[in-house]
């Protein structure tokens, strides 16, 4: 079933829809779509200003603009976890004590 | 001395009162008249250790490379915010330009000053022209947060510092930096002139930055426009090696001791915001973290009090300040065209701008400091001088190498190479004025090659 393809232009046949094969609810068939809907929608929405001759300016990707304002704000939603505490401590704290440590420990006794 | 800050001063009324169509041109024309003066402070004739010397002003070997890399970047300055400041009313152009050069002043003010007091004021100064850049003509909303972020940090720390200096006025009698050297080396002995002692280097500390007090330079850099990036890469954060540098002098005996932390913090922060930087989305920012990375290799090489250190801090100090600036103004470039510091969005440029990704390739590599470049022998000098204070630091200075090098070539193929998206269209071709910005930045480091004497201070 993962390695069928159709051909090119023809349509599958319908024992071998997905939907059909696997059994899928209805529910969750109107479900997809809905989806399907709304991609063909978001697609449509970008077609028409990729080919608007008249734009200048650049497209703008809501995903792009929250994916980059969620990497550079991430202290608003930070929360002490034992996690975060463990990495915050090893790479922040722990270095400094450790290199204090060699150097003064190759500066002031071994040399 | 004179014959600079008059001009500069002059420059006001050229900014006010030329006609609307002359004004650029006749402030770009004089400030680079004035750098181009400025250039007269490298002949060294005197037989002391100062030159050009009146009651309240001079230069030294220390502060001439920094004060020709000031005037140097005032015309710059205005070249490259020709573009973004031009549809705004003619009074507010000229009171953008006005702050540029009341920035200028101040900074040659507090490079040439021989006394403490005067330089820590001119520290001060320098502060409102910026703050009022970054946060009247910024262009996001975060503009706000990053002015008083960049206003708090260095006036917390450098409260402790007018209290240091006053307590060693009244110890010394003056501050003059004529005299300083000559003093008695303090017996510091007690935990208060321990605090003192950290007192005086803090300020300039968090000017720099050190890796632990760094998070005003993120922001204010990305929020600045190019002007204020520029400014702020290449002279401000010099202030505080300079200022440190001058300080060092009458520190001894305590930072043999005292010094250790910070050390480790600037090592540690090479590898730390060098390891930030390859995971950026956003240009500037980039960039910002990696002048962090630098200057901490600055910071540790001053920590360390050796003649090649300090050499070695200046020559980087200079070096960074042009290739930071030039990669400032080449993001700009970018930015005027997509209004976006993604790196994402603005990729494969140099299917698009060819000549421009030459400039990109450059300032890339200076900023990964590629021999024969001045940045080299800087961080080479700081290197060599911090493997013989302790053998160990190599590790932490060779990781910190290789990961600039890695995110200067991840900037580099981030921003040319790669497909070009498919969405972007009407991109202006690069103006002349772009061309000569970045050209006028890369020449010096260039020609610094050739002559790097120029620049090594007073320890050669």
């Amino acid at each position: 079933m993962a390695d069928y393809r159709e051909a090119p232009l023809a349509t599958r046949p319908k024992t071998l829809d997905p939907a059909e094969y696997f059994n899928l609810s209805l529910d969750q068939r109107r479900a997809e779509e809905e989806r399907a809907g709304l991609r063909a929608q978001l697609k449509r929405q970008y077609q028409m200003q990729l080919n608007n001759p008249h734009r200048k300016e650049l497209i703008e990707d809501p995903a792009l603009t929250r994916w980059v304002y969620a990497r550079t704000n991430p202290y608003n939603h930070f929360r002490a976890t034992k996690k975060t505490s463990l990495l915050g401590g090893l790479f922040g704290v722990v270095p400094l004590f450790v290199l204090y440590y060699v150097l003064k420990t190759d500066r002031v006794w071994m040399r | 001395m004179l014959k600079i800050l008059i001009p500069t001063l002059m420059l006001f009324p050229t900014i006010w009162l030329s006609p609307a169509k002359w004004l650029w041109t006749t402030s770009i024309a004089q400030s680079l008249i004035i750098a181009l003066a400025s250039l007269s402070w490298l002949k060294w004739s005197s037989e002391t250790g100062w030159s050009s010397s009146n009651l309240y002003l001079a230069t030294d070997p220390l502060s001439t490379p920094l004060l020709v890399l000031t005037c140097w970047l005032l015309p710059l300055m205005i070249l490259a915010s020709q573009n973004h400041i031009s549809p705004e009313p003619l009074n507010r152009q000229r009171t953008y330009i006005s702050l540029l050069v009341s920035l200028q002043t101040f900074l040659i003010l507090a490079f040439g000053a021989t006394e403490i007091i005067m330089f820590y004021i001119m520290f001060e100064a320098t502060l409102l022209p910026t703050l009022i850049i970054i946060t009247r003509w910024g262009n996001q909303t975060e503009r706000l947060n990053a002015g008083t972020y960049f206003l708090f940090y260095t006036l917390a720390g450098s409260l402790p510092l007018l209290v240091a200096l006053l307590l060693l006025q009244n110890d010394n009698g003056t501050l003059s930096m004529f005299t300083l050297q000559y003093t008695q080396p303090l017996h510091l002995l007690t935990w208060g002139d321990k605090l003192w002692w950290a007192a005086c280097l803090l300020a300039f500390l968090v000017k720099m930055p050190l890796y632990g007090v760094h998070l005003w330079l993120p922001k204010a850099h990305v929020e600045a426009p190019i002007a204020g990036s520029m400014i702020l890469a290449a002279v401000l954060l010099k202030l505080g090696g300079y200022g440190m540098m001058r300080m060092m002098v009458m520190l001894d005996p305590l930072t043999k001791e005292l010094a250790y932390p910070f050390i480790i913090l600037a090592l540690w922060g090479i590898i730390m915001t060098g390891s930030i930087c390859l995971r950026q989305t956003d240009l500037k920012s980039l960039i910002a973290y990696s002048s962090v990375g630098h200057m901490g290799l600055v910071a540790g090489g001053i920590l360390i009090q050796t003649p090649w250190g300090f050499t070695g801090a200046i020559i980087l100090m200079i070096a960074h300040g042009l290739a930071s600036s030039a990669l400032f103004c080449l993001a700009n470039t970018s930015y005027e065209r997509t209004h976006s510091r993604t790196m994402l969005l603005a990729r494969g440029m140099q299917m698009v701008l060819p000549l421009m990704t030459t400039w990109w390739f450059m300032a890339s590599l200076a900023n990964l400091a590629l021999p024969p470049l001045p940045n080299l022998m800087g961080e080479l000098m700081i290197i060599t001088s911090m493997f013989n204070w302790s053998y160990w630091t190599l590790l932490l200075t060779g990781i910190g190498t290789l990961i600039t090098a890695s995110y200067s070539l991840y900037l580099f193929l981030m921003t040319q190479r790669g497909p070009l998206p498919s969405h972007i269209i009407a991109l202006e071709p690069t103006h002349t004025r772009e061309h000569l910005l970045i050209t006028l930045h890369l020449i010096p480091i260039i020609l610094l090659i050739l002559k790097p004497e120029l620049i090594w201070g007073w320890c050669f």
